[in-house]
């Protein structure tokens, strides 16, 4: 069901316990100059003014912490601007993942899956989010997949359908491969108890 | 409670101070990856491509979505980032590798790579750093340089052989012209000697170097040249022949040519080619004429006299029938002395001892006389023949008049026997400024083109007449030519095959046939 964007559920999602990066934002900086360019950008502004919450993008530091609410806000007000279909959003996820700052922390342990799925994913996701946790299952290599889970992290629909095609971008960069796909296979806003994605490999 | 409140606050004040140094790193970093001119990208030490700045996507051609996370290979030659990639893991440190790179067109651009190992804190292999400087444009201008080079090496190759050819040539040329049989003489487009043959050398008695270089005028100078020189300065004509006489028993024929390359005049060639043997034949061949024709002639004259007392009845009755063969025999007698007799001229021309008995007379009377001893034979072939006198009165020459006669009834002879019946002749006169030009004009078989310059030659007949009448000797237009310029005219004809022919001489009048005496 959409998630209509008024000043109300603006506010109810600022009631959303934990924080992020400022680094998510920068993401979404990048991706709105890059499809709709600065008029995209100064709308977005302007819209998320309106809600009550207004973020100036290129005023955010990547470093900072800021409420989740705030990052879900961001997220929705892109999707209605730039009239996002669950692809796009998946693809907006995949490629924030070439840009993110936190990705180059990711990276410095590429030299073995396992330690990174492990050991360094979670705390690298510890260290960016105040909320929920990053939990691996199974990571295969024989039968190419890999099982994580994200518990106490229900932020929105609309952000499950980003996190799938950023953890399709953050894997891509650990295997290679000419095919990888992602699915969500639980869900909590779809009555499980948490969210779990499959992500699998040629 | 306080205490530990500050302690907090300042603990904070210290995160919040470190939050904003990290900021400015970042920023620092990211400004300093993006200005980099170099092409840079972070290669994971499975090989796909973890970072690029924005210089490595230029020169790829791919965006940073598209790049990111794509296996090395897609953006390098496979074999040669597998062999980097290798040589880096094991040294760490790569300088100088020539590789390249595909861009995201299909076009290949060669460069040199410097890469460096990446690694954790921990001291495990990330990856590695590789730095691309773009060779394309130095290769470019080093291929130039080569083909420039290649270029050149061929011009300078070509230019050595093509000297080494004119060496050969003018070598070559230089034996020919040493070794040559005829004297050669050659002079620029100034008439300055250039070079001389040593056989000129020895013809003229010189040496080259005496002579190089000087005018025609400066060459007179050298007594033994002043014969040439003359037979030079004399002819102005592109090409022409003169006999020399060096000395007794050594005739030298003289031809001499422009020498021209688009017609432009680039100086002349004088050649000399002894004739001295051919002479000597020549000499001995006339000498042999004329006593074969003296020798012939005394029994053929005895014969005709002795075949006239037949046919006179002298020597008794004689049948019609025996009459008709003694006829024959007396025309075929005729015939042979006709032979002997233009022989003989021939050897005298040749030997020049043709006696010429110049008198002042007119030539109307003498063409009439001609005319009407031809008029039965004309009448006989059917054939009509006029005379056209001339519209003024004909001024007297000097000429011989039994010589004239004979080249008028040559002329006209030829023109009656080469004229099929029913055809016409036209004898005209003509008075000319400067001489008299007389015509026979026939509506006769005429000459074919391509044998019309030798019919002045002795013992010439045309193809098409020899079909016709087999009795010509070819001696006429020979000998006619040369009495006509024995008196300082000219002979010449006009002719085209199957329409008729016109044949003219001319003879100068008194006051120009005097100049024309001065010369001898």
């Amino acid at each position: 069901m959409e998630e209509e964007l008024t000043k109300e559920f603006a506010q109810k999602l600022m009631e959303l316990k934990g924080e992020a990066r400022g680094v998510v934002f920068k993401t979404d900086t990048e991706y709105v100059l890059a499809e709709k360019g600065e008029e995209g950008l100064k709308k977005l502004e302007e819209d998320l003014e309106k809600l009550g919450y207004p973020i100036k993008y290129r005023e955010i530091e990547t470093f900072s912490y800021y409420p989740v609410g705030l990052r879900v806000l961001s997220l929705l007000a892109i999707k209605k601007n730039l009239s996002l279909d669950d692809k796009k959003l998946d693809d907006m996820g995949f490629k924030a993942t070439k840009k993110s700052l936190i990705i180059k922390f990711f990276i410095k342990h590429v030299f073995s899956l396992e330690k990174i799925f492990f050991q360094k994913g979670p705390k690298i996701w510890r260290e960016h989010w105040t909320v929920g946790e990053m939990i691996p299952i199974e990571l295969n290599k024989t039968k190419k997949y890999i099982i994580l889970k994200f518990e106490d992290f229900n932020l929105s629909p609309v952000y499950c359908v980003y996190l799938k095609g950023y953890l399709r971008g953050l894997f891509s960069m650990m295997i290679k491969t000419p095919e990888m796909t992602c699915q969500e296979t639980k869900c909590f806003f779809k009555g499980d108890e948490y969210h779990e994605y499959l992500i699998k490999w040629e | 409670m306080e205490e530990k409140k500050e302690k907090v606050s300042v603990e904070e004040d210290k995160i919040l101070v470190l939050l904003e140094d990290l900021s400015s790193l970042e920023s620092y970093a990211r400004d300093l990856f993006s200005f980099l001119p170099l092409p840079v990208c972070l290669i994971s030490s499975i090989g796909i491509i973890l970072d690029t700045n924005p210089s490595f996507e230029e020169i790829s051609g791919y965006g940073t979505e598209e790049i990111i996370g794509s296996p090395v290979e897609n953006v390098f030659d496979e074999k040669e980032i597998e062999a980097l990639t290798k040589e880096t893991l094991e040294k760490g440190v790569v300088k100088n590798k020539e590789i390249k790179i595909l861009t995201k067109e299909k076009t290949e651009i060669i460069g040199s790579a410097a890469t460096t190992l990446r690694k954790t804190e921990e001291g495990e292999v990330v990856g590695y750093f590789l730095g691309f400087f773009d060779l394309s444009k130095v290769k470019k201008r080093e291929r130039e340089l080569k083909e420039t080079q290649a270029a050149l090496t061929n011009m300078i190759e070509d230019a050595e052989e093509a000297r080494v050819n004119a060496e050969e040539e003018k070598n070559k040329t230089e034996a020919i012209i040493n070794n040559l049989t005829d004297g050669l003489l050659v002079f620029n487009k100034e008439n300055k000697l250039l070079l001389m043959n040593p056989l000129a050398e020895k013809i003229f008695d010189v040496k080259t170097r005496d002579l190089i270089n000087r005018s025609v005028s400066e060459l007179k100078t050298f007594p033994t040249l002043d014969p040439l020189i003359k037979i030079l300065e004399k002819e102005a004509k592109k090409v022409f022949k003169e006999e020399l006489l060096v000395k007794e028993n050594l005739v030298f024929e003289v031809t001499t040519a422009h020498v021209e390359v688009k017609e432009k005049k680039l100086g002349s060639l004088v050649i000399l080619h002894d004739i001295s043997r051919e002479k000597v034949v020549e000499r001995m061949k006339t000498e042999f004429v004329s006593l074969a024709a003296h020798q012939l002639r005394t029994p053929l004259s005895a014969i005709k006299w002795t075949l006239k007392m037949l046919l006179d009845g002298d020597l008794g009755e004689v049948t019609e029938e025996q009459k008709s063969f003694v006829t024959k025999t007396y025309k075929s007698n005729e015939r042979m002395i006709s032979l002997i007799n233009d022989l003989l001229d021939i050897t005298r021309i040749e030997e020049g001892r043709y006696v010429y008995k110049p008198v002042l007379a007119e030539l109307e009377p003498v063409i009439r006389l001609v005319i009407n001893s031809s008029k039965d034979e004309a009448e006989r072939k059917k054939i009509k023949l006029e005379f056209k006198k001339s519209e003024k009165k004909l001024p007297r020459v000097v000429m011989d008049v039994e010589k004239i006669k004979l080249v008028a009834q040559n002329f006209i002879d030829n023109a009656i026997k080469y004229t099929p019946a029913g055809g016409g002749v036209r004898v005209s006169l003509k008075c000319l400024k400067k001489e008299i030009e007389f015509s026979v004009k026939d509506t006769g078989v005429g000459i074919p083109k391509d044998q019309q310059e030798r019919v002045f030659i002795k013992f010439f007949r045309g193809a098409n007449v020899v079909r016709m009448d087999t009795e010509g000797t070819g001696l006429g237009l020979f000998i006619s030519k040369n009495i006509i310029e024995a008196h300082g005219g000219r002979a010449w004809f006009e002719s085209e095959e199957n329409k008729g022919s016109v044949f003219y001489f001319t003879l100068p009048i008194k006051e120009e046939f005097e100049e024309f005496l001065k010369e001898f």
